[in-house]
């Protein structure tokens, strides 16, 4: 019992990572319909980035949250700018040139920081324990839990209550009226692909203490991102926010039920039974796109 | 239109020219050259195998290397087999194995395992067409369940270690004996081998793509919905191709496995996968000799280019393929039938034409 | 027995009764026109037929075989062809090609990969002829103005040789000898074809109609010839709004 009361703990700690790395996800795709496979490198450059500012300028990693998301977000802007801009007419291609940008910034990285495993202090004021019970919380987790649900409530606020959001989902509606309006839907898209990235690398950051930081650390957490976002369904960031709880949970259920490479086979196992029958997700938004 | 056949006929012609007869003369028969040029040949049919499902029909399959995978661990098992003699396999005892597993049984035969290499793929990828395109999945869900695909697949090898040899693959294998006929991978006669099979299956795209099957194909990728009114089940067209594709990735498989003398979970691997996809598209997905020529190519440059770049090849070609989605969706052959097109137009000079040639190969300057 | 019986069928998109409760038949060999304001279901009417759409209650029987469950692919071998208002032709492919996809008398697969499309055949000429695409045959129908777009979707439809063909907007956006030509085209498919099109353009209508349904918020207001039709108050009263 104690095990499986730790274990969900684990879960949820794993759910708002993923949640996280999902919303940004699921904003990219929901607005311009471009299934970012570079979003796991974004996460990756946010992992660096952590490092380098601790290490160069002994930075923690909670202060340099910010840093690492306006770095990752400038990443993403240009990327968008001058790459997924203009293939926005080619769905197809989109999901291979994002391919082959996660391959460059992989390499990008091997080469100049080197393949080896990097590691992150977490914060000194964060590292004690809360304990109820045989359940041990470490306050760490607790901080990244509270803070991924910090970052839901701004991107909900973001998309519901700015003048931004109303543009946003103008664009997302009818990308052709929108501009006849005066949209600049460009900018848009320029913009919400930043956001994307930076909240990215945002969950690199937050990582950083847990697990151990290598250039290829953002391609598996892409695919179970991907899949909550399709559980999520699209349009719908309290339906992205459940899946992410969904998801986390029964990963950290099946690694201790059965073993790890079987709780994998059976998440991807989920990707494709869930594309199958439910396309727009467990948790779909009433409009149609 | 029917000069694109024409033009489909020549450049087979001069492609089969080049192949079977320069290349062997251009490395002076060298045994170690024709080798390599072997492993070229083999990957240049599961790029040509890409471009008829993806060039042709529309869907782009990120799965490919998992059919690939197949044909290679066909044949790696019946050599496997060959190699231990009446003893179990040297892995399987590792991994307290004590008797030899049903699935492994059939090899014995190579008349089995031909088949096997051939039809376990297609069979398998017939399964999953008909599971994505009965319920009309489409686009980039293709890609992304194919994928998914893919990396559970590579999982189940590596985890059954007992039954596949695990990360380590299939090694230490023996001979192909062909009718009593001891292969030699260093031999010209193998290249002719490997050689033969690509032309067959370049002479078997070519017709199909120009079948009235290739023109329902081209259709269905252009408005699958429209296609439909017309009477044509799309699924069972759709499934047909995927089928093929796999089938003759399969195939390439198993000659791969033959140069190589092992089978590798690598080449199951997502990023073998992405190769596959950047060789037909460096070549052109539309034409089946395209993919292939792009294969040989950019494989030729890998060996060339990785020797002296030996870190930053990976890098290389991730540009390359990032500046051909963007700039060449085409590939090659887009180039050279829009230059071809330009000058039918107005004849252009020599000059004029240079700068096509120029943006064959914009990595260049990078 | 007519060709095409639709009884009490009904459809829903989320609350929005589309289509609700038409009834009418469809004798063979005759042009049918449907009217009715924007939004009255015309072309969800013909969705219904062709499978685009699923009904959400009714019958359709096609030369008495119910065929309201059946795939799009089913319905099209039985013999129902559809134009859509957009027009949709393949735009990477040429006209002859076009053409050669659309003549589908034999859709199975062994025979595609058994037979090389027709590029030029007399037939294909003589309907490319009626339309006046003879010279355009080898361009990619992505080269044509959209005028010869809907010619070439009307070939094609020709090229099909269905019993029942379905019109929608056939003649959008052409000039009025164009839509003359088509007048006179659909009046000579009659004979061997049973036509439903739905059209804005009265004249139009006038000329080819044998009889016309008026349709008003998804049911059927009005049925008859173009003098009952014209001369029918609820008809004024749709149209009008008094």
């Amino acid at each position: 019992m104690d095990v499986v009361l730790n274990q969900a703990f684990a879960g949820l700690s794993m759910a708002s990572i993923l949640l996280i790395i999902a919303l940004g996800l699921a904003i990219i795709y929901g607005t311009m319909g471009v299934i970012n496979l570079a979003h796991g490198e974004f996460v990756m450059l946010g992992a660096y980035t952590t490092w380098a500012l601790q290490n160069h300028a002994g930075l923690g990693v909670v202060t340099a949250l910010p840093l690492v998301f306006v770095a990752v977000a400038a990443v993403g802007w240009i990327i968008e700018k001058v790459i997924v801009q203009r293939l926005y007419t080619r769905p197809l291609d989109t999901i291979l040139a994002t391919w082959g940008i996660g391959i460059i910034l992989q390499q990008a990285v091997r080469l100049g920081v080197g393949a080896e495993s990097r590691f992150v202090r977490g914060p000194q004021w964060l590292s004690g324990n809360i304990e109820i019970g045989a359940l041990v919380m470490s306050n760490y987790r607790i901080f990244v839990i509270s803070f991924s649900l910090a970052i839901l409530v701004v991107t909900w606020l973001l998309m519901t209550r700015t003048e931004f959001g109303m543009k946003l989902r103008a664009v997302i509606q009818n990308r052709g009226i929108s501009e006849c309006y005066g949209i600049e839907a460009k900018k848009v898209y320029s913009v919400t692909f930043a956001y994307g990235a930076g909240l990215a690398g945002i969950a690199g950051a937050l990582i950083t203490p847990l697990f151990s930081t290598i250039p290829t650390m953002g391609t598996g957490l892409v695919v179970d991102a991907f899949l909550v976002v399709i559980v999520g369904g699209l349009g719908s960031l309290m339906g992205t926010a459940a899946a992410a709880l969904l998801i986390g949970e029964v990963t950290a259920i099946f690694s201790i039920v059965i073993n790890d490479t079987l709780g994998r086979i059976a998440v991807l196992a989920g990707i494709i039974l869930l594309i199958r029958f439910r396309p727009r997700g467990l948790f779909p938004s009433d409009i149609r796109r | 239109m029917q000069s694109r056949l024409l033009y489909d006929i020549i450049g087979l012609a001069l492609f089969a020219g080049v192949i079977l007869f320069g290349v062997p003369a251009l490395f002076g028969y060298d045994g170690f050259e024709l080798n390599t040029f072997s492993r070229y040949l083999s990957l240049a049919i599961v790029s040509m195998a890409l471009a008829l499902s993806w060039g042709t029909a529309g869907l782009l399959n990120l799965g490919q290397a998992a059919t690939f995978g197949m044909g290679s661990y066909a044949m790696a098992m019946h050599l496997k087999l060959k190699a231990s003699g009446d003893n179990l396999p040297d892995f399987m005892s590792w991994n307290n194995v004590e008797a030899l597993p049903l699935i492994w049984a059939p090899f014995h035969s190579l008349t089995f395992t031909l088949l096997a290499g051939l039809l376990i793929p297609a069979a398998v990828g017939g399964l999953i067409a008909i599971f994505m395109f009965r319920a009309r999945i489409a686009g980039v869900f293709v890609a992304v369940i194919t994928l998914a695909f893919l990396v559970a697949f590579q999982l189940v090898v590596i985890e059954q270690q007992g039954l596949t040899g695990g990360q380590n693959g299939l090694t230490g294998l023996a001979p192909l004996v062909l009718f009593g006929w001891s292969v030699d991978i260093y031999s010209l006669s193998f290249y002719y081998l490997v050689g033969a099979c690509l032309m067959i299956a370049l002479v078997f795209g070519l017709y199909l793509t120009h079948s009235k099957f290739g023109l329902i194909l081209r259709a269905i990728r252009e408005d699958s919905e429209r296609t439909r009114y017309f009477g044509y089940n799309v699924a069972n067209y759709q499934t047909i191709i995927f089928s093929i594709s796999a089938g003759l990735a399969g195939w390439a498989g198993m000659l791969y496995a033959l140069v190589l003398e092992f089978a590798s979970p690598t080449y199951m691997s997502v990023s073998f996968s992405l190769a596959i996809v950047i060789w037909c598209a460096v070549g052109g997905r539309e034409s089946v000799l395209a993919a292939a020529v792009g294969a040989i190519l950019v494989n030729l440059a890998e060996g060339r280019l990785s020797d002296v770049f030996v870190e930053g090849w990976h890098l290389l070609l991730g540009v390359l393929f990032l500046m051909v989605v963007m700039f060449m969706p085409r590939g090659i052959y887009g180039v050279i039938v829009d230059a071809g097109r330009a000058m039918r137009r107005k004849p252009v000079s020599k000059k004029e034409a240079q700068p096509f040639e120029t943006s064959l190969n914009p990595k260049r300057e990078s | 027995m007519s060709q095409l019986e639709v009884r009490d069928l009904h459809v829903t998109f989320g609350g929005l009764r589309a289509v609700d409760g038409m009834n009418f038949d469809v004798e063979q060999g005759e042009i049918l026109c449907l009217l009715g304001p924007n939004g009255a279901g015309k072309s969800t009417t013909l969705d219904l037929i062709c499978g685009k759409t699923q009904p959400t209650g009714g019958s359709i029987r096609f030369q008495n075989l119910e065929i309201s469950q059946m795939w799009e692919f089913e319905r099209a071998r039985l013999g129902i062809g559809r134009k859509f208002q957009v027009p949709s032709v393949y735009k990477e492919l040429t006209v002859a090609e076009n053409l050669s996809v659309a003549r589908s008398v034999k859709p199975g697969i062994w025979h595609a990969l058994t037979s090389l499309p027709v590029r030029n055949s007399a037939k294909m000429r003589e309907i490319l002829d009626l339309v006046g695409l003879a010279d355009k045959i080898g361009e990619p129908a992505g080269n044509l103005s959209h005028g010869e777009t809907q010619w070439l979707e009307i070939a094609m439809l020709i090229a099909q040789d269905s019993r029942l063909i379905l019109m929608d907007e056939p003649t959008a956006g052409m000039t009025i000898q164009e839509t003359d030509r088509t007048a006179r085209i659909f009046r000579s498919l009659k004979a061997n074809h049973t036509l439903i099109v739905v059209e804005h353009d009265m004249s139009f209508v006038r000329t080819v109609a044998d009889r016309i349904i008026v349709m008003n918020q998804g049911s059927k207001l009005a049925e008859g010839s173009i003098q009952e039709i014209e001369s029918n108050e609820a008809v004024k009263t749709a149209y009008l709004g008094h």
